[in-house]
């Protein structure tokens, strides 16, 4: 790879200075495990290589009734599959969070970095965008909260900007909430999603969460009022199902065909709103 | 005889150093002044080289030289020489990837930026991206001199077409079989490439000395053939090549030829005495280094409807890729075994192996074998069904016997192939239906048969040399690799038994063609064979000069004596012993003379009578292969219908292996066999799009992990091999070969639908089964 000066700041305010220094010459080291990749590949070739990891609570992971759950920017697949919190509270997160690579990568990859990476496909994409989770963005304007569905726009696209950082994600507690997290993959481990979705209970809502089936990850808001409020039959699970799949535009790639895809989200709709169904 | 160190499990002598760490492989050495190459490749799958402009990266500061095709005076190749080992300019680059310039420099991103900056200009030409239609009259030609190359003479190149061998088997006569049949089916199939994936990718570094010495250290499995690929590639005389295979991380076939060793030596020879050196990313390993070949196959069987094969017709068409030069033999090989394990009488096949526009075909653990066999054993369970006839009956019915005949005619004294069916069929309970659990995973169980000879040149050769040490050690030498199999393991285990020592005393060195005597090669599952027999023959040399030496010093017959725990022994006096470490420098007499000097025992080997089948009919004189190994799997899976995931529950094989030498390496050979069929039959395919690779990396080609792996029962028989040493034949490469048809035959079995192409990917299952549904519904 090309050589490029690593820059490590103290501070928040360092980092952003960085950022507005160096512009599009820079880019962000977090956990590394998308970025290395692309540098390998020659996808990107910057100046300046801007390691955030130390900063003063990217580590954090808090939950509160009342507040929900903060996960800091540098906070690792693998510390959040194992916290005692997100087991309990969120174990679709969980779930989804140790779906990602292999245990090393998960030593590395964070949950701020899948999101912010933007892939239509990122594991724990569904579960944030089904819990309504806000970003919060640290700039030399401030700090504001986006929320997820605002966040991603495109494919690897995000509405952060030059100047800002990610500092973590807050995520919405729902006591009576219940979610299914489903990863479809070619291989059990070490496998990126063919098609990953959430589905998540709250009494008689229901929110639905679809990733790698258009350019962003995607909630199904017509499959959701369609379900809105009514108990779950045999009957509406289909009809939810065959509802699900024009909500999704997934394309043909080297990894499946969209007739497949297509097929997949179907049964994942079904298989989550059955599981819900016979736990009553 | 009793055996004491032969058919014992010993620890692996490699694995401690492999598992810390400490094992140095090629890409670990570091030499002073070391420089990095770096290839420029062809982004076209067929063009014509027109220019080539190196000025700008020769000026560039940190680059030591650049070279381009002209280094290349010769073609070479190991049984056709079709290839320089850098396309030249005024000639065609023949596959996307195609190395076309080279740099040495100071650090790789140098190199790297240097052969960015080299400019080529080409002309991009038609590419043949099937083999099928690489064998019409119209297609382009990729090799317009094939006429000129030079071939060994058992391989037929078609000069004018791309067709670099086209293999002929005629046993008895298949119109009159069909004509006396009751029923006759055609089934086709095709086997997409795949790759090798060794943990370690290919590496190789070399150095000129002043005096004209070139060194080449190399991840390989065969040092002795790259040695003689780069003599005759750059007229050099073989006392002045030196290759050295430091420690190989997984051959697989991938690390059999010459590839990267071809691009390294020029820059070493323009170095001025500064080592070189090039190391494969998994992107090259994926498409620079080799891939196992894809293949078309048809198959036409005359039946019997009492279950007998009385005919089958037999067309492969492989494809070869941009270099055939050892492709040509996996197309023999496939057409020797083509009628699998079975007595059949008349047989028919054609073999032909293609030029196309792909990534270099070469060997992959099983030459051929696993590719034909997925056309073979599928097509027997097809014609079982179709019969109404069991598929295990079938199989009994036409399954070798001791005394039966192969498709090439050659009578077999020894066949296991029913004793493995059986075993099989018990183990995983074929006659009982699996218990199902659930109404959309569907469970079902599957067999298949597979076998394999070593298709390797019938006067191919081993030579070892075993020295004993002053203290009754021993360096037992050989250049027969440890790349993985277990052969620096299971060697001196061979020479412990003839030896009467403990194989610890006894250290393997291998690899150095300088040092350690002459190996044809480490492929074709024969090193056990060959070079086993090599290093017996070493043991049995050592002992008699021993023994020699003993009958002066202990006053007794040769004949009575014996190595018995590390002494020679009396037979009949037992108490009259000698360690034989006083043996290591000779014997001394009392008046302070000496006799016999230091001992050093040595083995060579070439199997015997071992003679080419006849050029016309290609059927057996006497006995063309060395051996035949053969044998059998079971398996038990669960098909999910709604998301198309097959989950392989149980994997059972039984194979003859003449003898274990080794049982616990025997059935981790056998694990890791089943785990690899696997791989290639759910996962694994480079996806080519015009002759682009798709997929070359872990993101999107897909091997198995430790998660995927079903539970194994490894078994084996032992008939002996005659030929072999303590019986043993090869087993590495035939204990892969059923493992993909046996999982595609359950798969029929659980879902009622053939798949006829690997891999069987939840997609395909998915598509697969909704054309069902639309078909049931009309």
């Amino acid at each position: 790879m090309r050589e490029f000066e690593y820059l490590k700041p103290t501070s928040l305010s360092e980092a952003i200075a960085m950022r507005v220094r160096y512009g599009d010459k820079a880019v962000i080291l977090n956990g590394g495990t998308d970025v290395v990749i692309q540098l390998r590949e020659r996808l990107i070739a910057p100046d300046y290589v801007i390691d955030i990891k130390g900063l003063e609570g990217m580590q954090e992971l808090t939950f509160d009734p009342k507040e929900g759950l903060f996960i800091g920017a540098g906070v690792t697949m693998n510390a959040i599959g194992e916290d005692p919190n997100v087991k309990e509270h969120y174990p679709y997160l969980a779930e989804a969070a140790l779906s990602v690579g292999s245990k090393q990568v998960r030593n590395r990859a964070t949950c701020i970095g899948n999101i912010v990476n933007a892939s239509p496909l990122c594991d724990t994409g569904t579960p944030l965008y089904v819990l309504d989770a806000k970003l919060v963005i640290a700039g030399s304007e401030g700090t504001r909260e986006v929320p997820i569905r605002e966040f991603i726009t495109f494919v690897r696209r995000t509405v952060l900007g030059k100047d800002e950082i990610v500092l973590g994600i807050k995520v919405p507690y729902i006591p009576e909430a219940k979610g299914i997290f489903t990863k479809i993959a070619r291989r059990k481990e070490v496998d990126l999603s063919t098609i990953c979705g959430t589905v998540l209970k709250i009494g008689k809502s229901y929110r639905l969460a679809f990733g790698a089936v258009a350019p962003t990850p995607v909630r199904l808001d017509k499959t959701e009022k369609l379900l809105e409020g009514r108990d779950l039959t045999p009957e509406l699970i289909d009809e939810a199902a065959e509802l699900a799949q024009t909500e999704v535009s997934p394309i043909s790639d080297v990894r499946a065909s969209k007739e497949y895809r297509l097929d997949v989200v179907k049964v994942i709709v079904r298989r989550s709103l059955t599981t819900f169904m016979q736990e009553v | 005889m009793e055996l004491k160190h032969v058919g014992k499990s010993y620890d692996r002598s490699d694995a401690i150093k492999k598992v810390t760490g400490a094992a140095e492989y090629v890409d670990d050495i570091r030499l002073p002044r070391m420089l990095y190459a770096q290839c420029v490749r062809s982004p076209y799958a067929h063009a014509k080289i027109l220019s080539i402009d190196t000025s700008a990266a020769e000026k560039m500061p940190g680059v030591k030289c650049v070279i381009t095709g002209d280094e290349y005076p010769n073609r070479a190749g190991l049984y056709l020489e079709d290839r320089y080992f850098m396309a030249k300019v005024g000639d065609t680059a023949k596959y996307m990837g195609e190395a076309v310039a080279a740099v040495a420099a100071e650090t790789p991103e140098i190199a790297k930026q240097a052969c960015d900056a080299i400019k080529v200009e080409y002309e991009e030409l038609p590419a043949v991206t099937d083999a099928l239609e690489g064998m019409k009259p119209d297609a382009p030609i990729i090799h317009p001199e094939l006429g000129s190359y030079k071939v060994a003479p058992i391989f037929y190149p078609k000069p004018g077409t791309n067709i670099s061998h086209h293999y002929v088997l005629r046993k008895g006569d298949f119109d009159k079989a069909c004509e006396e049949a009751d029923y006759v089916f055609e089934h086709k199939y095709y086997i997409p490439h795949v790759q090798h994936v060794p943990l370690e990718p290919h590496a190789c570094m070399a150095k000129y000395d002043a005096d004209g010495k070139c060194t080449v250290w190399a991840s390989c499995q065969s040092p002795y053939a790259v040695r003689q690929a780069l003599s005759v590639a750059f007229d050099m005389p073989l006392n002045k090549i030196r290759v050295i295979s430091p420690t190989v991380g997984g051959g697989f076939g991938s690390k059999a030829g010459t590839t990267l060793e071809g691009i390294v030596i020029p820059l070493a020879q323009k170095s001025g005495g500064r080592p070189v050196k090039l190391t494969y990313t998994r992107e090259d390993e994926f498409v620079n280094a080799y891939v196992r070949q894809g293949m078309h196959a048809t198959i036409k069987t005359a039946m019997r409807k009492d279950g007998k094969i009385l005919g089958v017709h037999n067309m492969f068409a492989w494809d070869g890729g941009a270099y055939t030069e050892y492709g040509v033999n996996i197309t023999k090989a496939g057409g020797w075994a083509s009628a699998g394990p079975y007595d059949i009488d008349n047989v028919w096949t054609d073999s032909y192996c293609v030029y196309t526009n792909h990534p270099v075909g070469g060997p992959y653990r099983g030459f051929g074998m696993c590719e034909i066999h997925f056309a073979i054993e599928q097509n027997i369970d097809e014609i079982a069904k179709e019969m109404g006839v069991s598929e295990v009956d079938i199989r009994r019915i036409n399954g070798l016997r001791p005394g039966g005949f192969t498709g090439m005619g050659e009578k077999m004294d020894v066949a296991g192939f029913q004793e493995c069916l059986e075993t099989v069929i018990k183990d995983i309970e074929y006659d009982k239906p699996s218990v199902q659990v659930s109404p959309t995973k569907i469970r079902a169980k599957g067999i298949a048969g597979g076998w394999k000879s070593p298709s390797m040149p019938t006067n191919a050769g081993s030579a070892a040399i075993i020295r004993m040490n002053e203290d009754g050690t021993f360096f037992c030498m050989s250049s027969g690799q440890e790349i993985g199999q277990g052969a620096a393991t299971v060697l001196p285990q061979i020479a412990a038994e003839v030896l009467s020592v403990s194989p610890d005393k006894i250290t393997f060195v291998s690899g150095d063609t300088d040092c350690t005597p002459y190996e044809w090669q480490t492929v074709a599952s024969r090193t056990t064979y060959c070079a086993g027999n090599a290093v017996k023959l070493a043991a049995e040399d050592l002992k008699d000069k021993i023994l020699d030496l003993a009958q002066i010093k202990m006053g007794a017959m040769k004949r009575d004596l014996d190595f018995e725990d590390g002494y020679v022994v009396h037979k009949i006096y037992p108490e009259r012993r000698v360690p034989i470490k006083d043996f290591a420098l000779g014997i001394a007499f009392e008046d302070g003379s000496g006799y016999g000097g230091p001992a050093i025992g040595v083995g060579t080997f070439t199997l015997e009578n071992n003679i080419n089948t006849d050029k016309k009919t290609g059927v057996a004189k006497h006995h063309p292969a060395a051996f035949w190994t053969m044998g059998v799997n079971g398996c038990e899976l669960e098909v999910d219908i709604e998301t198309g995931h097959i989950k392989v529950l149980k994997m059972v094989s039984c194979f003859d292996a003449g003898k274990a030498i080794n049982p616990a390496l025997f059935c981790a050979q056998s694990e890791g066999a089943m785990v690899q069929a696997l791989g290639t039959a759910l996962f694994e395919e480079l996806k080519l799009k015009d002759g682009k690779v798709l997929n070359k990396s872990f993101v999107d080609y897909k091997i198995p992990t430790a998660d995927d792996i079903p539970e194994l029962v490894a078994k084996y028989i032992e008939h002996a091999e005659p030929t072999g040493p303590y019986g043993a034949r090869g087993v590495g490469e035939p204990l892969m070969v059923p493992g993909a048809p046996c999982i595609a035959n359950a798969v029929y079995n659980a879902i009622g639908i053939r798949f006829n192409r690997m891999p069987i990917t939840p997609d395909d299952v998915l598509k697969a089964l909704r054309e069902k549904k639309e078909k049931e519904g009309k």
